[in-house]
C-alpha cells in the first residue's frame, strides 16, 4: 500500500546561523497589539487624555492655587465666577476651584485605591478558588455568594457608624465590597484556563502551583481584569459620592466631589454654580473612564468589538 | 528487563453524577478499562482507535494528569501512581507530552524564549543567562526554527511552527519518554510529514521512547515500531507494525486498515472497503460481554456475544482479542 505520509518531502534544512544575539527579532506581545488597537480608537484616546488632564488638575493644581480648600473668607461669601475666584466661592466663602481640585484628589484617589484593594483580594481569591477546584472552590464561592447577598450600602453605613468616619476605612470598605465580582470573574476565567493544554503542559513540567498560577494563569486573566477594573473605578467613585451625599463619606472640611455636589444641591436655587461645577467634573471623569473601559475591552479582546 | 514503561492493568473510570444538591452516582464511564502494555527503551508504540475510545485518557493517566482508578504505571521500575506529589513533580521531567492542538498548547503571553527556558530550567535550574540563551538557540535549531525568532510570541507563528515549539518544549527537560497525543492531526498533510520526520529523527537521535497516539492509521504505520489498537477502553490487538498492517487478525483492525485511503484513484475505486455498522457503544452503558460483537458481521450467536473476549498471544509478540465476533475462525486460537 502506498503511504500517504511518504511524500518525499526533503529533510528540512536546519538554519545554520551562528548564534548572534544582535540578530534576534523582537516580537510583538499581545499587550503591544492591544495598545496599538487602543491608540486607533479615537474616543478612548480622547477619554484617556481628558482623564489624565483632570487628574493632573486635581493633584498638581492646588500648588498653583492661592487659596486653601478650608480657607474661609466671610467677606467673599457666595460670589459668582470672577478673576479672583475662577469658580466662585461657596456659602462659607471658600474658593470653589481649590475645593474642586482637593475634592478630585479624594474622589479619584478613592476610586483607584479601592479598586486596587478589591483587585488584589479578588484576583488572588478567585485564582485560588478556580485553580483548587472541588470542595475548596465550593466553600470559597458559597462565602462569596453569602457576602453578595448582604446589602452593601448598609454594610458600609454600619462600618462607618461603628468605626467612625475615617477616610482609610472608607477605602477599605469600598474595596472590600467590590472584590466579590472580581473574584467571580477571575474564578470563571481560571476554570476555563486550567483545562487549556498550555497549563497542563506546565503541570507536566513539574512546575510549582504558585508558579503556574503566577506565570501561566494570571497573565491570561489580566486582560479581562483590566477592563473590569477600569469600569469599577467609576462605580466606586459613584458609591463614594452616594455615601458622601448621605453625609457618611468624607468629613468636612475635607471635600470630595460627592460632598461638593451635596453642598451645592442644598443651595442650588441661590448659587447654582456650586452644584454645576463639581457635577461637571464628576460626570466628565465618569464618562472618560467608561469610554476608556469600553475602548480597552475592544482592544484587549478584538473578537468582541463590533466592527 | 529492559522495559522502560510498563502499564499494568490500568483502569481510569469517571463517575457520572446526577442531581444538583444531593449528588447521586448514576453510572461509570470506563474510559480506560484494563490496559496492560510495555515499552522497551527507544521504541515507538503507535496507539490507534476511533474518537472516544480512551486514547487521550490513557495518555493523561500515564502523565498522571488524571489519576488512575486502578493499576500501576511503572516508569523505570517506579510506580508513578504511588509517588507523593513532591516526588512526582521531580519525576515529571522524565515524561513529557506533545499535545494535539498547537494553538492551545502554548501560553500566548510568553515568548518562545521564556517558554523554552522555563522548560530547560526544570532540568538545569542553575543556568546563567548566557548558557540558557545558548541552550535555547541550540534547541530551536534542532527542531528547525531560526533562533533569531526566540523573542516572538506564539501568535506570530504558523500552526506547524507552533507544533515545533511545542515539541521543543517537550524535549527541553531531556525526557526519556514522550507521549505524543495526535501531534499532527491539527496540521495540513504537507506539514504533517515534516513534523513526523522531525519526531522520527529526534527519537532516533535522542534515544527516546515514544507513545504516538493517532486515529490515523497511515500516520501511525509510518512512525511506529509496534502498534496497539484500542476499542472502547481496551486494547484489542497489538503487535509489530508490519505484521499488524499486513496481517491484521481482529476485524476492527481490518476495518480501520481498510479506511485508510490510497492515493491512487484506480486502486481506490476498485479496492474493497470494510464499513462497520453502527456507532461505537456508549461507554456509560457498554454492552454485556464483547463490546464489538453487535457491530461485527462475523458469525456468532447471542450467547457468544455476551461472553467477553480475552487478549491472547497468537504469535510471538502479536496479541489479539480472541472472540467469535472479532477473529475469523476463532477456534484455531483456543
Amino acid at each position: 500500500m502506498v503511504n500517504p505520509c511518504n511524500l518525499n518531502v526533503p529533510e528540512e534544512r536546519l538554519p545554520s546561523l551562528p548564534i548572534d544575539l544582535n540578530q534576534v527579532e523582537g516580537g510583538s506581545s499581545l499587550w503591544a497589539d492591544a495598545w496599538y488597537r487602543l491608540r486607533k480608537n479615537r474616543f478612548a484616546v480622547i477619554s484617556l487624555v481628558v482623564f489624565l488632564g483632570i487628574t493632573l488638575f486635581s493633584y498638581v493644581g492646588p500648588f498653583f492655587c492661592p487659596y486653601g480648600f478650608e480657607e474661609m473668607d466671610l467677606a467673599t461669601r457666595a460670589q459668582g465666577l470672577s478673576l479672583a475666584h475662577w469658580f466662585g466661592t461657596d456659602g462659607l466663602g471658600r474658593d470653589l476651584l481649590a475645593r474642586v481640585m482637593y475634592g478630585g484628589r479624594i474622589s479619584i484617589g478613592v476610586g483607584f485605591i479601592a479598586t486596587a484593594i478589591s483587585l488584589s483580594i479578588g484576583v488572588v481569591y478567585g485564582a485560588i478558588s478556580g485553580y483548587a477546584g472541588g470542595k475548596i472552590d465550593s466553600v470559597m464561592m458559597r462565602l462569596v455568594d453569602i457576602l453578595y447577598a448582604m446589602p452593601y450600602a448598609i454594610f458600609i453605613i454600619l462600618l462607618m457608624v461603628i468605626f467612625g468616619r475615617n477616610i482609610v476605612l472608607l477605602f477599605v470598605a469600598l474595596g472590600a465590597v467590590q472584590w466579590l465580582t472580581i473574584a467571580r470573574i477571575v474564578r470563571g476565567q481560571v476554570l476555563s484556563l486550567k483545562k487549556q493544554e498550555f497549563v497542563e503542559a506546565a503541570v507536566s513540567l513539574g512546575l510549582s502551583d504558585s508558579r503556574i498560577i503566577l506565570r501561566h494563569v494570571i497573565p491570561n486573566v489580566l486582560g479581562v481584569v483590566i477592563v473590569y477594573a477600569t469600569l469599577t473605578v467609576p462605580s466606586i467613585m459613584l458609591l463614594e459620592a452616594f455615601l458622601s451625599f448621605l453625609g457618611l463619606g468624607v468629613q468636612p472640611p475635607m471635600a470630595s466631589w460627592g460632598v461638593l455636589i451635596k453642598d451645592g444641591a442644598e443651595n442650588m436655587t441661590v448659587y447654582p454654580w456650586t452644584l454645576l461645577i463639581p457635577s461637571f467634573f464628576f460626570s466628565l471623569t465618569l464618562f472618560c473612564l467608561n469610554f476608556l473601559g469600553d475602548g480597552l475591552r475592544d482592544a484587549l479582546d478584538p473578537r468582541s468589538s463590533k466592527d | 528487563m529492559d522495559d522502560y514503561l510498563i502499564l499494568d492493568n490500568i483502569k481510569t473510570y469517571f463517575p457520572v453524577y446526577k442531581g444538583l444538591i444531593r449528588k447521586k452516582q448514576v453510572g461509570i464511564v470506563k474510559a480506560v478499562d484494563g490496559v496492560s502494555l510495555s515499552l522497551r527503551k527507544g521504541e515507538i508504540l503507535g496507539l490507534v482507535g476511533e474518537s472516544g475510545c480512551g486514547k487521550t485518557t490513557l495518555s493523561r493517566t500515564i502523565m498522571q494528569l488524571q489519576p488512575a482508578t486502578a493499576g500501576r504505571v511503572l516508569l523505570d521500575g517506579k510506580n508513578l501512581c504511588e509517588l507523593s506529589s513532591s516526588k512526582m513533580k521531580a519525576e515529571r521531567i522524565n515524561v513529557q507530552m506533545i499535545f494535539q492542538d498547537p494553538y492551545a498548547s502554548l501560553n500566548p503571553r510568553m515568548t518562545v524564549y521564556s517558554t523554552l527556558s522555563e522548560a530547560i530550567a526544570t532540568r538545569y535550574p542553575n543556568l546563567g543567562r548566557r548558557d540558557m540563551l545558548e541552550r535555547v538557540s541550540t534547541l530551536m535549531k534542532t527542531i528547525g526554527l531560526n533562533p533569531s525568532q526566540m523573542k516572538k510570541y506564539p501568535h506570530e507563528f504558523s500552526g506547524g511552527q507552533r507544533q515545533r515549539i511545542a515539541i521543543a518544549r517537550a524535549l527541553a527537560p531531556e525526557p526519556k519518554l514522550i507521549i505524543a497525543d495526535e501531534p499532527v492531526s491539527a496540521l495540513d498533510v504537507s506539514i504533517q510529514s515534516q513534523i513526523l520526520n522531525l519526531l522520527l529523527r529526534l527519537t532516533k537521535e535522542m534515544n527516546l521512547t515514544m507513545i504516538f497516539i493517532s486515529h490515523d492509521l497511515s500516520v501511525v504505520k509510518y512512525i511506529s515500531d509496534r502498534i496497539a489498537v484500542m476499542y472502547l477502553g481496551k486494547i484489542v490487538e497489538m503487535g509489530d507494525a508490519e505484521t499488524l498492517m499486513e496481517n491484521p487478525l481482529h476485524y476492527y483492525t481490518k476495518a480501520l486498515n481498510s479506511a485508510v485511503p490510497v492515493p491512487d484513484p484506480d486502486i481506490e475505486r476498485s479496492r474493497c472497503r470494510i464499513v462497520l455498522q453502527g456507532d461505537p457503544p456508549s461507554p456509560i452503558k457498554p454492552p454485556k460481554g464483547c463490546a464489538f460483537a453487535y457491530r461485527s458481521p462475523l458469525p456468532h450467536t447471542q450467547e457468544e456475544a455476551e461472553q467477553e473476549g480475552h487478549l491472547k498471544e497468537v504469535r510471538p509478540g502479536h496479541w489479539v482479542e480472541v472472540h467469535p465476533a472479532t477473529v475469523d475462525d476463532y477456534r484455531q486460537y483456543a
